[in-house]
């Protein structure tokens, strides 16, 4: 029976391995001109992140000790604890998972990942608040207390058979020709001392019956049973255990804690591939191509592969050191935080269904970013982050969300003013903070002498890409047309140097006038874009 | 929140044109510890031309040939123009001061004959000035030259026509050629102050002396625009002579005036020589005296200057430059709240003939003051000891159409300053 469930739960596993890289396939097919490995490859990193974590010791320490302490005890139970009849009899010629140094080698391994695994739920519990706060919500805390179990049921596994007498009986019958009854009680006094096993009938403990049953232990056991000591952790449980010894022995308790930690196993070889432990594989093939360089930011590669994505553990480090964290902590827009448009992007990526109103607060978000290269240059996955936000841009316009200053460009002058939508509904809650460009008092006093168009540095230097000068932006306010004034190339060109205000013979507010219109093109541009994009889906 | 800032000084110059400049460079050159405030671009309306009385009397129209002469009249006809507070010595002094000023900054003016000088305008008028920058000195009385001529324009430049320039010239014996010039890029028009930025390269010159030379050699003389240059027009001037083989002079015309942005940035770097302060676009509002000295405050974008002075020129200029206001029925001052000298009703303001020969009433309003030029109250008197008011503001004086708003600001501004260097001379001794 057992046999058959491993053999279920590696298909399984490996039908679901399949299944990830055929979505991921599918998924990389959306993008055009696609190149795997375009940046190169990225040998020496791969290695130093793929086995020492090397992005993440430089992210933080204490995370990568936390880590360090599951990843390695775990990769040595899987290896030569779990594997055994493949790798260590193989290997080990003395090979038993009795014997020192392997008893005690297990033991270290599953008190590392029980240690790691508790400072993983205690760093969730202590930072809860600053994570809350940031929206980094609790994931892969599944995979934790799979992982977490496991090892506990391991222990008690281990803890359960060091008190067993029906065990203890079953090896004698296998491994020994003991066919006197003193005999027999020699040893079990030995084993009682020296090996805690718990026998339902007591026994009367001399020094002369104490050395026999170390002779009979030396010829039948020693080989195979180091002294119980080295097994310090459940060694320190059996202890415990000893009052309800008999109990447990009656039942056969150890066979239960035997199917438990294996079915356990078995279900976390099965969900491998849809949970956060996936990233033991992904995260080495995140770090196989060299990250897009700050450099060739303008190149605009347009390409990433999903399965990178799928190699992100929420750890929310790259929101930490996000340069626009302050912008969220004003516009309260998940979605100008990494960790946030990683998530919306994987989102994008299964065609799921979006809000118009989440999309565009997921382009807005995004236009804060500055490119400053820092998410990817923390993210310990070694995801490409500054690549994809370029990605996101481009997914994001063709999905009728560009930004704002495109979106108007692409209209002429005219269509943008005859776009009104019919409701100016506003998404968010930015609200317009000066008042110039409706307030007749603030540039009626324009008697068009041009010196702000002859002192704007944007007119001087691009004469042909520009459209309006600003004294003419003016004039557009004069005529009453505000709206046409927020089209115009100059209002978005501008680069608020104020040379306009400071030189304007009238006094006006020239360079706030730019500013507030641009911000009334964004909200309008902001209002018109998700109306399409309802009339659209109304179609 | 405004940043608080307290400062004294001996003199605060309220107003950043051309009267406040000088103003402000006659009391730096004292050692008079010195402050101004106004408008960073009140000197690109001014022509750059130094006019001292070019017509005489108003009503005639009648171009003068010699200033010093009209002014003897005007200050026997009319007492209480700015003028005929001073003595003629006074006037050449103070023009001499304005020159040897702006010489030392690199700003060269040519004042050669005692007599005016007709100057060619952008829209073919002859206008009649005292000195003119040397870029100008070659286009000096072009009526009566017989040289073969060449005026340029630039295609897609505002406010400048070589046909329109030319139009004035009809009657000259020498020919008068146009030619337009169309460069290259330039689909949305062309700015002044950014086609005088690129005169300064030597590429463009180049340039614009192949184009000169491919289409005409038949010429002696080439007339510009007046925007050969920002900061050293005159060197750009002469190489383009040189490469030619023309003399070449500059035409004034339409504000943005570069030109006037050279005064600017002639007074701006003088002044900062000079450790004059300049608080650009403040407000200044007065708020009480203490003791002898003005309580002034000046506010600015993002700072609130508490100025103690001891003296104030004010030369804020008339309506554009907001020294007066006009209210529906009445003028007011701005700053100090002065009584103006203004027409008694509003029907008096205007005549219904824009270009009537006697002018319009509104622009004999300003400010009446005694021989220093110190506001007068209506009883006559002097309303601060210290207070001065020069320029524009200053009534009686109709600059536009007597051709003399340069002079009145020089005279006025010089006056003024120097009246209160002697009042403090004599104190301290």
């Amino acid at each position: 029976m057992i046999q058959t469930a491993l053999q279920i739960a590696i298909s399984l596993s490996i039908i679901g391995f399949l299944y990830q890289l055929f979505s991921f396939t599918r998924k990389n097919k959306t993008f055009e001109n696609r190149k795997w490995l375009a940046n190169g490859l990225n040998i020496i990193p791969f290695f130093l992140n793929t086995f020492l974590q090397t992005k993440l010791f430089s992210a933080g320490k204490i995370r990568w000790m936390i880590h360090f302490l599951v990843a390695s005890g775990f990769i040595y139970l899987v290896l030569i604890h779990a594997l055994d009849d493949v790798t260590s009899f193989y290997f080990f010629q003395y090979y038993q998972p009795t014997v020192d140094p392997f008893q005690f080698l297990r033991n270290l391994a599953g008190g590392f990942v029980l240690a790691g695994c508790l400072g993983f739920l205690y760093r969730r519990v202590t930072l809860f608040k600053v994570l809350y706060k940031r929206k980094i919500h609790l994931k892969g805390l599944v995979s934790i207390l799979l992982i977490l179990l496991l090892i506990l049921s391991g222990f008690l596994l281990e803890a359960v058979k060091i008190i067993s007498e029906p065990v203890f009986m079953e090896m004698v019958e296998e491994y020994s020709n003991l066919e006197d009854d003193t005999d027999l009680e020699d040893l079990k006094i030995y084993w009682e001392k020296h090996y805690n096993v718990v026998f339902d009938d007591t026994l009367i403990i001399t020094k002369e019956k104490l050395a026999l049953g170390k002779d009979l232990n030396e010829e039948y056991c020693i080989a195979c049973h180091s002294p119980v000591k080295s097994a310090f952790m459940s060694n320190s449980i059996s202890r415990a255990l000893k009052k309800t010894s008999v109990w447990l022995n009656r039942y056969r308790a150890d066979n239960f804690v035997y199917y438990i930690h294996y079915f356990l196993s078995l279900l976390i070889l099965v969900t491998l591939p849809f949970s956060r432990l996936f990233h033991i594989f992904l995260i080495p093939f995140a770090s196989l191509e060299k990250n897009f360089k700050k450099e060739l930011l303008s190149l605009k590669k347009g390409y990433i592969n999903t399965a990178t994505l799928y190699a992100c553990t929420n750890c929310g480090f790259c929101s930490d050191v996000c340069s626009v964290l302050p912008n969220y902590l004003v516009t309260k827009n998940i979605h100008t935080l990494p960790h946030s448009k990683i998530e919306a992007f994987k989102q994008l990526m299964h065609h799921s269904p979006f809000e118009p109103a989440a999309l565009f607060l997921l382009q807005s978000g995004n236009e804060d970013c500055t490119c400053c290269h820092k998410c990817t240059d923390i993210c310990p996955s070694g995801i490409d982050l500054q690549n994809l936000w370029v990605v996101l841009e481009q997914k994001l316009a063709l999905k009728g969300f560009q930004n704002n200053y495109t979106y108007i460009d692409s209209k002429s002058l005219k269509e943008w003013t005859g776009l009104a939508p019919e409701k100016e509904k506003i998404p968010s809650s930015r609200k317009v903070t000066t008042n110039l460009a409706d307030n007749v008092d603030s540039f009626e006093n324009c008697i068009q002498c041009t010196i702000c168009s002859n002192v704007c540095p944007i007119v001087e230097y691009d004469l042909v890409g520009n459209d309006f000068t600003p004294h003419q932006v003016l004039n557009l306010l004069r005529l009453g047309n505000k709206h046409l004034a927020a089209g115009t190339c100059m209002v978005w060109n501008c680069l608020t140097c104020f040379s306009c205000q400071e030189n304007c013979p009238q006094g006006i507010r020239v360079a706030d006038i730019m500013l507030e219109l641009r911000n009334n093109g964004n909200l309008r541009a902001d209002a018109m874009k998700i109306e399409n994009f309802t009339n659209k889906k109304a179609d | 929140m405004k940043i608080q800032k307290n400062t004294d000084c001996d003199v605060l110059v309220i107003g950043a044109g051309l009267t406040g400049m000088i103003a402000a460079a006659r009391a730096s050159c004292l050692g008079l510890n010195t402050i101004q405030t106004g408008n960073s671009s009140a000197l690109f309306f001014a022509s750059g031309l130094l006019d001292l009385l070019g017509v005489y009397p108003m009503d005639s129209g009648k171009i003068i040939k010699d200033p010093y002469s009209g002014i003897k009249k005007l200050q026997s006809d009319q007492p209480e123009h700015p003028y005929s507070k001073i003595s003629q010595k006074q006037i050449r002094d103070s023009i001499q001061f304005l020159t040897n000023f702006l010489n030392s900054a690199g700003l060269n003016y040519h004042l050669s004959g005692p007599g005016n000088k007709q100057i060619l305008t952008s829209v073919g008028t002859f206008k009649p000035t005292y000195a003119v920058p040397e870029t100008f000195s070659n286009g000096c009385d072009l009526q009566r030259q017989e040289k073969n001529l060449l005026i340029v324009d630039f295609k897609g430049l505002r406010g400048f026509s070589a046909k329109q320039a030319a139009s004035g010239l009809q009657k000259r014996k020498g020919k008068t050629y146009t030619l337009s010039i169309d460069l290259p890029g330039n689909k949305n028009g062309l700015n002044p102050v950014h086609l005088a930025k690129s005169f300064e390269s030597k590429e463009f010159i180049q340039e614009l002396s192949d184009k000169i030379l491919h289409f005409s050699s038949k010429t002696q003389i080439v007339g510009l625009p007046a925007l050969c240059g920002i900061h050293n027009s005159f060197d750009i001037v002469k190489t383009l002579e040189k490469k030619i083989g023309m003399a070449v002079f500059e035409i004034p015309g339409m504000p943005p005036s570069i030109p006037g942005l050279r005064l600017k940035n002639a007074f701006e770097k003088k002044l900062s020589n000079l450790n004059a302060t300049f608080l650009s676009n403040a407000k200044v509002a007065f708020q009480s005296m203490k003791g002898d000295h003005f309580i002034l405050q000046a506010v600015n974008d993002n700072l609130k200057t508490r100025i103690k002075a001891r003296c104030v020129i004010l030369a804020s200029g008339r309506f554009p430059g907001g020294g007066l206001f006009a209210k529906r029925n009445m003028v007011l001052e701005t700053v100090f709240n002065l009584s103006v000298f203004q027409p008694d009703t509003r029907s008096q303001w205007h005549q219904l003939d824009f270009f009537d020969s006697k002018g319009h009433g509104i622009n004999q309003s300003g400010l009446e003051t005694d021989d220093t030029f110190r506001p007068l109250d209506k009883k006559g008197k002097p309303v601060f000891e210290n207070l001065y008011a020069a320029g524009s503001i200053l009534a009686h004086n109709d600059w536009a159409r007597l051709k003399s708003g340069a002079g009145v600001s020089c005279v006025s501004a010089y006056t003024a300053v120097n009246s209160f260097y002697k009042k403090i001379k004599i104190m301290s001794n």
